[in-house]
């Protein structure tokens, strides 16, 4: 239960992984986060749900925008946002993992 | 996708949301090819964020909550003069002005009527003209023409009734010619001119109310606008007060003309009186509950962080 706690991001979890996913790798603004969520999952999100899921994650501590003059905000993972997405990824590792074996097994 | 199309979905979100996020998400919409998908995509985002606040900015809360409460008050003084203009018609007649004339009572509280309306509209331009200024000044500062072009329909608003009274009187009395004072034809005209002001009463206020909530006002001017609805709240109450003292007083020193038909299109007096004690009790009840609800949330806004 403390997993779920800790991301229980409401309707649009799926999207939020996602956008802790692509920030994983260094800063991204909103358009450019949209492109990379795509090409990782070919999922394409639409700009409500993204930035649904910016708001969010941000309210909960978990990505920070980047200050700058620019229209276009960057964010990028805080501590929390990095250390929730390992805890996440490693559970759904587990999924799986444990799913292929079975499926292999079966 | 053009930057006009981004702004209006933008502006689906709500006022907080937009103040955090607008500006990034409208750079967003425009620079993305946006599909009707999208679109429907944003609508729910919208809706999402309405349902479950993602922005918990406690001072815009606050201050949209009193920016609320100071149009309450415009909107509840709009009723109660739409009742006074109600209550001048009816007294316009000289069987009232001879009862005023007669006895103290009826004379003193139609006096006290008229000070207590216009100490209610002074009370609402000191409140209501630093805000007004301060909506456009941010609208002009911000190159926007929506705003200015709001708060330049009252005037037209007036322009036009004013016009449409003198087509009646300058064009259309002439052509029919002289009628009954209480004939269809002069009864549906009157109507007319009553519906025609009550339209440009209200699309007058519903315009100043939304160019004062499309601007970023700051909460100085939204507490400062408390104290005068306060003395408009008094007034509102002194000028209700009155018009009882009125009503009874003319029923004990005039019962013929108080159960007479003297009431507005020659109805009862005593019940257009009625209607129209009940109408301001009911504006000064909107008055009174929206500066509770103004003065609640001006204790509750939190300190500035800088």
């Amino acid at each position: 239960m403390a997993n779920k706690g800790n991301f229980d991001i409401g309707r649009f979890s799926d999207p939020s992984l996602f956008v802790l996913a692509s920030l994983a790798d260094g800063e991204k603004h909103g358009y450019a986060m949209m492109a990379d969520i795509e090409t990782m999952s070919g999922v394409r999100l639409g700009p409500g749900t993204l930035y649904g899921a910016i708001a969010r994650l941000e309210r909960r501590g978990m990505i920070e925008v980047v200050p700058t003059e620019d229209r276009r905000k960057p964010y990028r993972l805080t501590a929390a946002g990095a250390s929730a997405l390992q805890e996440q990824l490693l559970s759904l590792r587990n999924v799986v993992q444990t799913g292929l074996k079975r499926l292999a097994t079966a | 996708m053009k930057e006009k199309n981004a702004r209006r979905l933008v502006r689906l979100y709500p006022r907080a949301w937009r103040e955090r996020y607008g500006a990034e998400f409208a750079a967003l919409l425009e620079e993305r090819r946006m599909s009707v998908l999208d679109v429907a995509d944003v609508a729910l985002g919208a809706a999402d964020a309405w349902l479950r606040p993602q922005v918990t900015d406690g001072r815009m809360l606050v201050l949209e909550r009193m920016r609320g409460s100071v149009l309450a008050v415009l909107w509840g003084w709009a009723l109660f003069v739409v009742a006074g203009i109600g209550f001048q018609k009816m007294t316009e007649y000289e069987d009232f002005v001879q009862a005023a004339h007669r006895d103290f009572w009826v004379g003193a509280a139609f006096h006290t009527v008229v000070v207590g309306a216009v100490v209610a509209l002074a009370a609402i331009l000191l409140g209501g003209v630093p805000i007004v200024f301060a909506a456009l000044r941010n609208a002009l500062s911000e190159g926007r023409k929506d705003v200015p072009l709001l708060f330049c329909v009252p005037p037209l608003s007036l322009a036009a009734f004013v016009g449409y009274v003198l087509l009646l009187t300058r064009v259309v009395y002439p052509t029919v010619g002289p009628h009954a004072v209480h004939s269809s034809l002069n009864v549906a005209l009157f109507l007319s001119v009553v519906g025609a002001f009550l339209l440009a009463a209200v699309v007058s206020i519903a315009a100043v109310s939304r160019a004062v909530s499309r601007t970023a006002i700051g909460e100085r001017l939204f507490r400062f606008a408390l104290y005068p609805a306060t003395l408009v709240a008094l007034a509102m109450g002194v000028v209700l007060a009155a018009l009882v003292v009125w009503g009874i007083a003319l029923k004990v020193q005039s019962p013929a003309l108080f159960g007479g038909d003297g009431g507005i299109l020659a109805t009862h007096t005593a019940y257009t009186w009625l209607a129209i004690v009940v109408e301001m009790a009911i504006s000064a009840c909107v008055v009174a509950v929206a500066l509770i609800k103004g003065f609640a949330a001006a204790r509750t806004m939190p300190r500035a962080s800088s």
